[in-house]
Parts: structure tokens; sequence; C-alpha cells
């Protein structure tokens, strides 16, 4: 249950506590203890007469036990107490006798039969009863006094009120108020909770970039302002969807575009070299230089956009995660000792993953290659891999670390974003695009991963790869996690992503 | 469309492209190097020419307007076992996995650098042809356990059955099975049966090996035929009673 929702809740119990308080003190303020005796007397005087007489009659006839059963039958009323006494005053039945009862008897030793003695302060009523043998019978019914509850205002709060503590009667009904009125209001405070509720889920799903996200359909349904609010919220998020996916596609259009020319420019450029004669033309060099730098940015612009459109996931097998990370450490290493530098791996643990291997790999291989790049000349670089068992469950941890210069402090944050380029440091080389660090970031949170970098502590910088290990992932993914749910639904085709509705999981 | 001249069959490439200005500049630029050019600009029309001309290579770009360039390898390797090489689209590692695994010979990501493309040519060129008279008599026959190779009819066998191989995985075999028992380095592989320089990052070789493992199956143990050393090479799994005859 949700916090809106008890606060409704709640407000809405309280306010029914309140009014109805308000309408049982009001109802209580007209009440006067005389006026509620006289009505209690008119009521009961008139029938004391034929009760008694009956009474009368079943002990006569049948015996005081008959009489027993029979008093035990139809006193329904709880706290109507009935005695008979005989001509010598004593009760028929042998019961206790309360002190009031016995001061009203009292006072009526030369009562006339068949007109009632009434004591209505105390609720007692008696009736003398002469049969056909002339035999004399006091009959007398007590009731309860008045209750607490059934008592104005000013009695109640007064400590020295006549009556009794609450009966159970009262108790059952307050109870049933405050329930009925509980289960309306619990009732009512979802139906507001609910669609905020959907609302909520729906507008994160979305900041979690499941932008085919919609209001679930039972928020549309209903007839309020809440429905408006779903519906623009609909409107909304479809033409996010329509911006983000539009800008996706003009990335991966242009690039697409660009690849024919480049292509072109290449082979052009191939021609002019061999029409030089193949002499070395320092101009030549550079245009080929500058081409591959296109080249493989146009490259990383594809797999950027293809990544965002979660294709590669379709293939997605299970895999040794060390055997790559090790593939790539020993290819960079091969790469590193042109440097003189080594790359040394170290793995901890079997780290089974599952994804798309060629993908992983590849960003392993830009964060590897990266850190050769970087390291100080005649120094290590140290890859490790590690399964982690934390809160979230278990990951695969990757850990590269060179001892170079490291990165200003300031600039960290910015490595993985596209074309970040780090103040004052030159190294403008046809391997550096400033995407290959966003790529290996979005391939690892497609992945449900992350990867995260820092400047070591004893100097250099170390990145850190994660993935999540299957298990746990296989579990989230009954619940369909966000970027999966995304990559999968962006499989299902470009056209399909468009205006789609669909429900909010 | 002219026709290669008489004898010049080996130095006929075939380039399906629906770019015609590229066609256009690598025939010149290939034409400078000792081939022919033909190009045809459909995948319909690629698969004719594949399997009716006599080229002896195929340049294949995986984007083509009326068919995709895997269901035009998949027709051409379907009847014909011309070497192919694929132009990939960068930026998608899966593409030349799938290319290598449909039985093309070698792929390169386009845009290319032309001489990279003239090189890989040449050696796929090179590997598919007979390489001299020694190796062109018959019952030049290796035999590993169940596996045989005859380098003169380039025919493979696993057991009774043929195995259908692309030349590189031919190679491959051949130099696995010359070797068995022995780790060959990755460089070395890359050398021998792709004849080109080694480059790190370069997984395809790895690709071709998956390839031949899935085609000869398992071995009669059960076990793995070629065996993966992680950071080295690949070596062909030996048992005793399978030494080379």
């Amino acid at each position: 249950m949700h916090r809106l929702h008890v606060k409704i809740f709640l407000w809405f119990w309280l306010g029914v506590l309140v009014v109805s308080g308000t309408l049982w003190s009001l109802s209580e303020l007209t009440y006067t203890r005389a006026e509620d005796d006289r009505r209690w007397q008119q009521k009961y005087t008139p029938r004391v007469d034929l009760w008694a007489r009956q009474e009368t009659q079943i002990l006569r006839r049948d015996g005081p036990a008959a009489l027993e059963r029979y008093i035990g039958s139809f006193q329904s009323d709880p706290g109507v107490s009935n005695f008979i006494f005989d001509a010598d005053g004593r009760e028929v039945l042998d019961r206790a006798v309360p002190d009031p009862v016995r001061r009203l008897l009292a006072s009526m030793p030369d009562w006339p039969a068949g007109s009632p003695r009434v004591d209505a302060a105390e609720r007692i009523i008696a009736e003398r009863v002469v049969d056909r043998r002339g035999s004399s019978y006091d009959v007398v019914l007590d009731f309860p006094s008045p209750s607490v509850l059934n008592r104005s205002l000013f009695e109640f709060l007064s400590p020295d009120s006549y009556g009794e503590f609450p009966d159970r009667g009262s108790i059952v009904r307050v109870t049933a108020v405050l329930g009925v009125a509980g289960v309306f209001c619990f009732v009512l405070a979802r139906h507001i909770a609910r669609p905020i509720d959907r609302l909520r889920l729906a507008a994160r799903n979305i900041a979690n970039q499941q932008l085919h996200t919609r209001v679930d359909a039972s928020v549309l349904q209903r007839k309020d302002e809440l429905a408006d609010l779903g519906r623009d919220f609909d409107r909304m998020a479809e033409r996010i969807e329509h911006l983000v996916t539009a800008q996706r596609h003009l990335l991966a259009d242009v690039s697409h575009a660009l690849r024919s020319p480049l292509a072109r420019l290449n082979v052009a450029l191939g021609l002019a070299r061999q029409r030089s004669g193949h002499a070395t033309s320092e101009h030549l060099d550079r245009i080929e230089t500058e081409a591959e730098r296109l080249n493989k940015l146009i490259g990383q612009l594809l797999t950027m956009a293809r990544m965002d459109s979660g294709v590669d996931l379709e293939r997605s097998t299970r895999f040794d995660l060390g055997s790559i990370v090790e593939e790539v450490s020993t290819d960079a290493d091969y790469e590193a000792r042109q440097r003189e530098c080594a790359v040394a791996f170290r793995q901890t643990g079997e780290c089974v993953v599952e994804g798309a291997r060629e993908m992983l790999r590849g960003a392993l291989e830009s964060v590897v290659r990266n850190a050769v790049r970087h390291a100080a000349k005649r120094t290590r670089i140290d890859v490790s891999l590690e399964c982690r068992h934390g809160a979230g469950g278990a990951r695969a941890v990757v850990e590269v670390r060179d001892h170079g210069p490291g990165v200003p402090e300031e600039a960290v944050a910015g490595l993985f974003v596209p074309f970040s380029r780090v103040l004052g440091d030159g190294v403008q080389s046809p391997e550096r695009t400033g995407l290959g660090l966003a790529i290996t970031r979005r391939t690892f949170e497609v992945h449900g991963g992350s990867a995260t970098a820092a400047n070591a502590p004893g100097g250099g910088f170390v990145v850190t790869l994660e993935l999540p290990l299957p298990a746990e992932r296989s579990a989230r993914r009954a619940g369909r996690s966000p970027s999966l749910a995304a990559a999968a639904h962006a499989t299902s085709g470009r056209s399909a992503a468009y205006g789609r509705r669909q429900a909010a999981p | 469309m002219p026709l290669p001249a008489a004898g010049s069959a080996d130095r006929h490439v075939l380039v399906v492209d629906d770019d015609t200005e590229l066609c256009q500049l690598l025939s010149e630029y290939l034409g400078t190097e000792g081939y022919t050019v033909e190009a045809v600009h459909t995948g319909s029309r690629g698969v004719e020419r594949a399997l009716e001309g006599d080229h002896a290579i195929v340049v294949l770009d995986v984007m083509l307007p009326d068919l995709k360039g895997f269901e035009v390898l998949r027709r051409v390797r379907a009847h014909s076992r011309r070497p192919i090489l694929m132009l990939t689209a960068r930026g998608d590692e899966q593409d030349r996995i799938l290319g290598l695994e449909m039985g093309a010979d070698d792929y390169l990501p386009k845009p290319f650098n032309p001489r990279e493309l003239s090189a890989r040519i040449d050696a796929v060129l090179r590997r598919s042809r007979p390489d001299g008279a020694a190796d062109r008599r018959h019952g030049d026959r290796l035999v590993v356990g169940d596996v045989s190779v005859d380098k003169g009819a380039r025919v493979a066998r696993c057991g009774d059955a043929v195995i259908d191989l692309t030349t590189v995985e031919f190679d491959l075999l051949d130099l696995l099975l010359r070797s068995a028992g022995r780790v060959i380095p990755r460089d070395e592989l890359v050398q021998t049966v792709l004849r080109r320089e080694f480059s790190p990052f370069d997984r395809s070789i790895d690709t071709h090996v998956s390839n031949l493992r899935r085609k000869l199956g398992p071995a009669s143990d059960g076990g793995e035929r070629i065996k993966g050393v992680r950071g080295i090479g690949y070596q062909y799994a030996l048992d005793e009673r399978a030494r080379p005859r």
C-alpha cells in the first residue's frame, strides 16, 4: 500500500469519524433524562399486564420449572430481569433480587391488582396479578438503566453521572459504523490513489528509456480529470518517443549515407596513390589517415545507432566472460609490446554471462586498448576479472588499470559522453574518435551492467565494467528488466515502435 | 559486359555492389593491380553471374537493393565453392561473423582501404589456387583418426562422409591435421591459412575454426576435435590410436 493511498484513506476515515461524532453530539445535546424516562414508560407500561397474566398462568398450571423455561425462552433482550413474587413476598424461582426491586415492592403493600407500579428512574415496572383462586403475585420487570452512550454529552463527561459502562450492543454498533466507514474510505482512497500510482509508474518507465510505455488502460477508461491527465501524458510520451526515435534514425541514416561516398573517397585515394607511383606523399598520407579516422567514426556511429535499436541482443548467448577478456588482453598485450608495455590478465572464479558476445568483446577491446594507449612506457596494464556477490546479486567485474598520467578529476565523468575531449590532452590519433567509451558504457548498460571510471589511488586510471551474472538476470527477466525489455521491444521493428500503445508492465 | 580474355580467369573479379560509381573506381583500381572486374548492381544478377561466370572471386556487398548480401551468399554457396569476399557494414560485428559462418572466405568492413581489398583478394586467390605440382597429384592424403584430407582433389572426409568445406576451412583443417597434437599459435594460423599479416583483435580465424568444428562434429570419444588453447592458439586433439599416417 502506498503513502498517498494511506493518507487519503486516513483523512477520509477521520472525516467520517468527525462528522458522525458531531451528529451524535448534536442529537445528544437535545436529550433530557426526563424525556427518555417518559418514552420508556409509554412504551412498556401497556404491555406489562399481558406478560404478568401469562406468567402467573404458566406458574399455576405448569409449576415453577416451566415458568423458568418460559422466562428463559422469551428473555431475548439482554439485561432485562423478570421476577415473580408470591403473596408472601418470596421470589418464586428463588433468584437474587436487586435492591431497587425490593424497594419498589416494599412501597406497594396494598397496591391494587391490574395497575402497574413504575419507577421510571430505575426502569422498573411491577404489576400485581390476582388469579381466579385468589392468589396474588407481583410480576416485576427490571430494565437496565440507560448506558453511558445513551446519555447526553454533558452527562457522559460528568464523572458522577449515573449509569453503567457501555454495554456490548453499543460497542458492536460503534465498531460496525467505523468498519463500514473504513471499508468505504479505503475503496475511495484506492479509487483516487491507484491511477496516480499508474501514472507514476508510466512516468518512471519513460525515464528509464522505455519510451513505448503508455498509461494503463484502466486510467484512461475513467471519466474524470485523471483520465484527461493520462491522455495528456500519453500524448507527451508519444511525442518524446517520436523525437528520440527520429534522432536515432537520423544518426543511423546519416552514417549510412556517409558510408558510400567515403568508400568511393577511399578508392579514389588509392587510385591517386597508384598514379603517383606509390611515391611517398605526405599529403596523401594525411588524407589517408583522415579517411581512416572517418571510417572508424562511421563504424562507431553505426555501432551506437545499432545499440540503441538493441538488435544485437537477439543473438544473445551464454558464454565465459573470462575467455573474451583473456583474448582481448592477449591481443592488447601484442599491441602493447610496441610501447614496451605489457598487459597482465588475472581471473578469480568463472564468470558465465549472457549477452551479445561480439558486442561485449568490442566494448572490452576499446577499454583495454585505450588503457594501452595511455599507459606510460614500460609499465603494466592490469586487467582483472572477478565475480562479486553483492546485494544486487552476483556480478562479473572487469577492472582495467593503467599506470599512465590519469585523467583530470573534473573530466572523468565526461569520458563516457560521446565526443568528449579531455582538455589539455593533445592526443589526436586516428584511433581516437570520442565514441569508444560511450559505446562501451552503452553496451554494458544494454546488458544490465555498468561502466565507471576513476583515477587510481596510486596513480593511473581504472575503468570498472560490471555485468550481472545470468542467475540474477533470468530472475529479473521474468519481471522484464528495463533495458532488456526496451531492447526486445526495439527489435520488433522500427515501424512498430511508432505510435504503439502498450500497457505498462 | 566485357568478356575476360582467355587465361585471365584467375584474375577475374566479380563485384556485386549497387554503388555504380564505386564499382567504376574499383575496376580502375583493381585493373592497375592486374585484375579484370565485372560489376553487377543487384543481388539477383549477382547470384546469376557468380554461378555461371568463371570469376576467380566474388566481392559481395552486404547491402544490396533487392536481395540481402547474405541471401546472395547463401544461394551461391548452395551450388558453388567460388571464393567470396564480403564487404560488411562497419559497426556491425554480427555481420562479419554471420558472413564467415555462412561460408564467406573473408570479409572487409566498408568503407575500406583499396590496398587492403586488393591484398585480401590476393590472399584468397593464392590459397584457393592449387599450390603446385607436388600437391596436385592424387593420393596426397593425410589421415588422422577418422578424418582425412586429399590435398590434390581438395576433398575432406570424416568417416565416409565428404565434408563440404570452404577453401579457408580446408586449408585450416589441412594445417591442423599436419600438426595434429601440436598447438598452433593464432598468428601462424592467420599467416598460413588466411595468408595475411596477423593483426591482434582480428578474430576471423576463430570464426573459421568454430565453423570447422561444427562441420566436423565431435570426436568419436565425444570430445572436441579442435581444442582452443587460451591466449595461444588451437590444437587438433590427438589420442594415441590416431597418430597421422
